[in-house]
């Protein structure tokens, strides 16, 4: 079971270094959009979750090239720039990544919708998790209310994102599945 | 790179990940068990960052400042009417403060009051905020280099912003007052109670350790009070806008979401902080007023 759930499958081999480094550094990029200050009213408390919707992305189309190392680090860098408790994204990502990767050959060669769907899934069950270990960690009730708006406009922006992500892909790495 | 046998890879392969989601939580634990633990990592992360952010963060609030140009030009009448009327009015008042001023000097010279310390400010650019639900913290382009300390008041022409909580040496991280984590000794203005500014990440923070609870109306102005010696007293924080279960509301005068440049206000004190300060027992220890309080209540 562990074996089957663990395994990465075998994918067309990405022999371009640029290529190879694609999914890495869009989860990077995507951790470091979300502490860019925008100047909306509310926006810092309800910015999506770019970080989850990366991973998600990459793990269903090409998880051989997202090592759980660099979702590790990812992780770790983005509750250091944060000011977050440090461990708590890595273990998000982590958690996101072996859910998925068990799922994935469902979500593979799909229409949008569907994987769409999935992610919706994903998000509320990260983002309501997340909720509850940050009331854990601060031992208080925290408001879910910005917790939901938070997860409304994740599952929303989500598209846009996964078209941004679905484009370089295809042009740096080609269509994998 | 070092060839390993196909079995060897795959049993790798299959222990990394339960390993990485141990180790994950483990750090978790170990930061709330001690919170000071990543401090100096989290510095250099800042520090680190603090070029690229300043590159990307700079054509975002360029693209901002934009927006408000085009908006500014649309009512550019009224808000000049807006503006005469709000000048003349403001004229008056700059007479009034400085007849006050003038007095004030005389009144001081009466009663050989201690001069106040000599304030002087660093003016920095918020290049990060926090995203997500659980922190309300922004990150400045100004460090240890430009003589930033940790514990030092964050604030704007409209009134405080935060405390310093890291300072690297080129960026430093603001602590939101709107923080779960964020203490400010407060004083209402009108009645000259003292009480907590407590933070609880929602917009509008609330007022505890009130020493008169009924001391307190909706419309109130809350300024620091300086006790603990970090922050100078007087510094407008914001305005009482309700009173609800959890104590008096206070609306911060400043937009902290609109947050472009802060000034860090030096006020010559910040040596007399305890090198480590916990970053809040979020219930907030209450200690003993006076110079070890700061500690306690932040």
């Amino acid at each position: 079971m562990a074996l089957k759930v663990f395994s990465i499958p075998a994918l067309p081999r990405v022999n371009s270094g640029a290529a190879r480094l694609l999914p890495v550094s869009t989860t990077l990029l995507a951790a470091l959009v979300s502490i860019l200050p925008l100047r909306i009213p509310g926006y810092a408390a309800l910015t999506p979750a770019f970080t989850l919707m990366a991973a998600y992305h990459w793990t269903i189309y090409r998880p051989d090239l997202l090592p759980p190392l660099s979702l590790f680090a990812i992780g770790l860098v983005e509750d250091l720039a944060v000011g977050a408790p440090v461990g708590v994204s890595a273990l998000l990502l982590l958690l996101a990544y072996t859910a998925v990767l068990g799922y994935r050959r469902h979500f593979v060669d799909r229409t949008f919708p569907f994987v769409w769907a999935g992610f919706t899934l994903l998000a509320v069950t990260a983002m309501l998790g997340l909720w509850a270990l940050h009331c854990l960690l601060d031992a208080t009730l925290l408001d879910l209310r910005t917790t939901l708006f938070r997860i409304v406009l994740t599952i929303a922006i989500f598209p846009l994102a996964s078209f941004l992500l679905g484009r370089a892909q295809r042009a740096l790495i080609g269509s994998g599945s | 790179m070092i060839r390993l046998s196909p079995q060897l890879r795959a049993a790798i392969q299959r222990t990394t990940l339960p390993l990485l989601i141990l180790a994950s939580a483990a750090i978790v634990l170990v930061g709330k068990a001690d919170r000071m633990l990543f401090d100096s990592l989290r510095t250099a992360t800042t520090d680190s960052i603090a070029p690229a952010l300043e590159t990307v963060s700079g054509p975002v609030a360029a693209a901002g400042n934009l927006v408000d140009r085009v908006r500014g030009f649309i009512d550019t009448y009224e808000q000049n009417q807006r503006l005469v009327q709000e000048n003349e009015r403001l004229l008056k008042w700059q007479q009034t403060a400085l007849d006050l001023a003038s007095d004030n000097k005389k009144l001081r010279g009466l009663v050989r009051a201690v001069p106040e310390n000599a304030i002087s400010y660093v003016t920095a650019r918020v290049i990060g905020s926090s995203g997500g639900a659980y922190v309300r913290t922004v990150m400045i382009n100004a460090g240890s280099d430009e003589h930033v300390a940790r514990g030092q008041a964050a604030i704007t022409g409209e009134g405080l912003v935060g405390r310093l909580t890291e300072v690297g040496s080129r960026a430093a991280r603001v602590l939101l007052i709107t923080d779960l984590n964020s203490r400010i000794p407060v004083v209402i203005e009108s009645s000259h109670t003292n009480a907590v500014l407590a933070g609880d990440n929602s917009e509008r923070p609330h007022l505890i350790y009130l020493s008169a609870r009924n001391a307190v109306k909706v419309g109130d102005r809350v300024v620091t009070s300086g006790e603990g010696g970090v922050f100078p007293p007087g510094l407008p924080v914001g305005v009482v806008s309700a009173i609800d279960a959890s104590g008096p509301r206070v609306e911060p005068f400043v937009d902290l979401s609109q947050l472009g440049y802060v000034m860090i206000v030096d006020y010559g004190l910040s040596e007399s902080l305890p090198q480590a300060i916990p970053v809040a027992a979020h219930n907030g220890r209450r200690g003993k007023p006076g110079a070890g309080d700061e500690a306690a209540v932040h």
